[in-house]
């Protein structure tokens, strides 16, 4: 990935804390300006140029439901009547840590950007 | 007995002397008490322990006979206890036998064959525990306190509470009265069982047994209540409530489920909105009919003529005449009429406001000049830009229904919450927010602990739970005493509606009402813009209010 650093892949990583990875699309991992930051370019940060990003507070299983939120958002983005995405109620709490550390809905994602 | 065949001369035992059965102390019935009778020695519970049930002395049966005993197999037999050869007798030197021992004291040991665990063991060596079973392996977790059960215990004030309630669930007594108890809280539990009162019927010689729903009646003034029991909006049959001075500064939604409520008081508290659900209790077909909420220190709108313009599109915001219910020949209560509305205050999920326009904290002291609020009108609606940058969406969701509703993904925060609330209870949640944590925004979840303590929350405009409003506006409405009667003259039913304005002076007539909601896009209807002549219709209000007004 690091090769083509002029077009950054249209995927990105995320990487548990026990190791599980998640890849999926760029665009869907704006919702939360943690992440966007991370992978900014111009920046020479290790994850803007691998395109990898570790969390080592965030759990394989809470990061899958956060991707499967990301992948729902982004499906979602511009639908009426959305239904409620299920979510489990063991982890519902760190759930609410992992949206609090993503900043998800702290600002207002801008669709235009990553696209 | 003497014509029973004796036994073989009994060898004299193989084992030591111990108890048959470890038990070494003596019991204490008395009848069967022997000093010697646990003199004899088996190690192990495969020996048999028989008796001479076929003894014919048995047959006059008499305190202190004991039945004979016999340990092991019967060729090494002796007696059990010493008297058993003549348990009549009980003579421990019988000739012939050898003298029985004093006995031991009991060795707490472990015996190996019998099966049994005695008093004392060596740490458990077994394997048992070893053994692991083909289990999943647990979800990985944060590691998270556990929390703490809930106080169970109550302040004395709310004994004294759930006393009285208790009194009147068992007397049936409708009448609760819980005034100047110094109730500072008031726990769910204390409120519950109000909902299992029932009257006690007047029962009449020739009157049919009916059943008859409680009407319960609830006083809880000058109680230093801070905030509202949620549980109270669960007692469906509840008709009067009285909160008059209680220093509650914000009623929840949750109220408008007392569908049956014809009385509320709610006068001398630190109030400044009343709760835009409310509403739904103040239309016409609806129980309320008497409603006191002066003094209070309400908002107060800056502007005292705004234009009436636009103000069908906003009410279509709301159902609010989604179900008209019958009204029968003549009905009293209450309505309002909208008279404006603030700009709406955007917050982001941390609830940091986005928008220019904010509305002072609720703990914020306020004189009365803060207490003014700026209005907007109607066909006007200030988007923060970032909002307005990122969302479309603003025009496109109106659809044919004419009803704004959100777009997109609820925020993972509010599912979370909601999944949250679903299984836990507020207490539960609140230890969330204590320092171990790793939450950046407390506040949120104290907010959501706050909606989940008065009974929850919806969104006004898509009626959906939420646990983190993100749009809030008040809307100033005034609140009309009404009357209508339908009669029927010459075959054409004539409806005349009567309205009497609440309030001494105008700015008791304006009454603010906060409205909720739980995304961006749950914001009122943007009226279009007026044409320039239409402005002038500002000041309807007055004419509409002539104090009868008829149409057929």
């Amino acid at each position: 990935m690091a090769a083509n650093r002029d077009e950054p892949s249209k995927y990105v990583t995320l990487i548990s804390n026990d190791g599980f990875e998640f890849v999926l699309l760029r665009e869907a991992t704006v919702v939360s300006p943690t992440i966007k930051a991370m992978l900014r370019d111009g920046r020479q940060w290790r994850e803007a140029t691998t395109g990898r990003c570790e969390f080592p507070d965030i759990s394989g299983a809470v990061l899958e439901k956060v991707v499967e939120y990301f992948q729902y958002w982004y499906k979602n983005r511009d639908k009426l009547d959305v239904p409620d995405m299920d979510i489990p109620v063991e982890i519902c709490l760190e759930l609410l840590v992992a949206a609090d550390y993503l900043g998800l809905d702290s600002k207002p994602p801008l669709p235009s950007h990553g696209a | 007995m003497n014509d029973e065949p004796t036994l073989p001369t009994l060898p004299s035992p193989r084992w030591p002397r111990e108890s048959p059965f470890g038990v070494g102390q003596k019991r204490s019935r008395a009848a069967h008490t022997d000093t010697h009778a646990s003199s004899s020695n088996a190690p192990s519970s495969s020996d048999a322990v028989f008796s001479s049930d076929d003894d014919p002395a048995l047959d006059n049966y008499v305190h202190g006979r004991r039945k004979k005993r016999y340990v092991g197999t019967w060729y090494d037999q002796q007696p059990a206890s010493s008297d058993s050869a003549d348990s009549a007798i009980g003579d421990e030197t019988r000739p012939g036998r050898m003298p029985l021992s004093r006995p031991r004291r009991r060795q707490f040991k472990r015996q190996l064959d019998s099966g049994v665990w005695m008093a004392l063991d060596e740490a458990p060596t077994d394997t048992d525990e070893n053994d692991s079973l083909d289990l999943a392996p647990a979800m990985p977790r944060l590691a998270l306190p556990v929390p703490k059960p809930p106080r169970s215990m109550l302040s004395p004030e709310e004994e004294t509470a759930l006393a009285v309630v208790r009194r009147c669930v068992d007397e049936g007594r409708e009448m609760v009265d819980l005034s100047e108890l110094g109730l500072k809280t008031l726990s769910n539990s204390v409120v519950e069982s109000l909902s299992n009162l029932v009257p006690i019927p007047t029962v009449m010689k020739d009157v049919a047994f009916e059943h008859k729903d409680p009407s319960i009646k609830l006083f809880l003034s000058r109680n230093p209540l801070k905030q509202f029991p949620g549980a109270i909006a669960n007692i469906e049959h509840l008709t009067v409530l009285t909160l008059r001075a209680t220093r509650l500064t914000e009623l929840p939604g949750s109220i408008a489920s007392l569908k049956n409520l014809q009385s509320l008081n709610v006068a001398s508290n630190s109030l400044r909105y009343l709760p835009g659900e409310l509403l739904e209790l103040m239309k016409k077909g609806s129980a309320l009919n008497d409603l006191q909420f002066h003094p209070n220190p309400f908002f107060q709108p800056r502007d005292h003529s705004p234009s009436g313009h636009g103000r069908a599109e906003y009410e279509m915001t709301f159902d609010v005449d989604a179900d008209p219910q019958p009204l029968g020949n003549s009905w009293n209560g209450l309505t309002t009429s909208l008279l404006s509305r603030t700009p709406v205050q955007f917050f982001n999920s941390a609830r940091s406001s986005l928008s220019d326009f904010s509305l002072p904290p609720l703990d914020e002291h306020l004189t009365a000049d803060s207490r003014k609020i700026e209005h907007e009108d109607f066909w006007d609606l200030a988007v923060p830009k970032t909002i307005a940058a990122s969302q479309s969406h603003f025009q496109a969701s109106r659809d044919g229904t004419q009803r704004q509703r959100p777009v997109g993904a609820t925020s993972l925060h509010e599912l979370a919450l909601r999944a949250a609330a679903r299984a836990l209870q507020p207490h539960e949640l609140e230890f969330i927010k204590q320092g171990e944590y790793p939450i950046r925004n407390p506040d949120v979840v104290e907010r959501a602990v706050r909606i989940h303590r008065a009974g929850g929350q919806k969104c006004c405009v898509c009626k959906r739970e939420t646990w983190n409003p993100l749009t809030e506006w008040l809307e100033f409405r005034e609140v009309l005493r009404t009357h209508v009667s339908t009669s029927v003259e010459d075959g054409e039913s004539r409806t005349i509606e009567t309205l009497v304005r609440l309030g001494n002076n105008v700015d008791e007539c304006y009454v603010p009402f906060v409205r909720k909601g739980c995304s961006w896009a749950c914001i009122p209807l943007k009226a279009p813009a007026p044409s320039p002549e239409v402005v002038e219709s500002g000041d309807m209000t007055d004419s509409e209010l002539s104090s009868a007004s008829q149409s057929s």
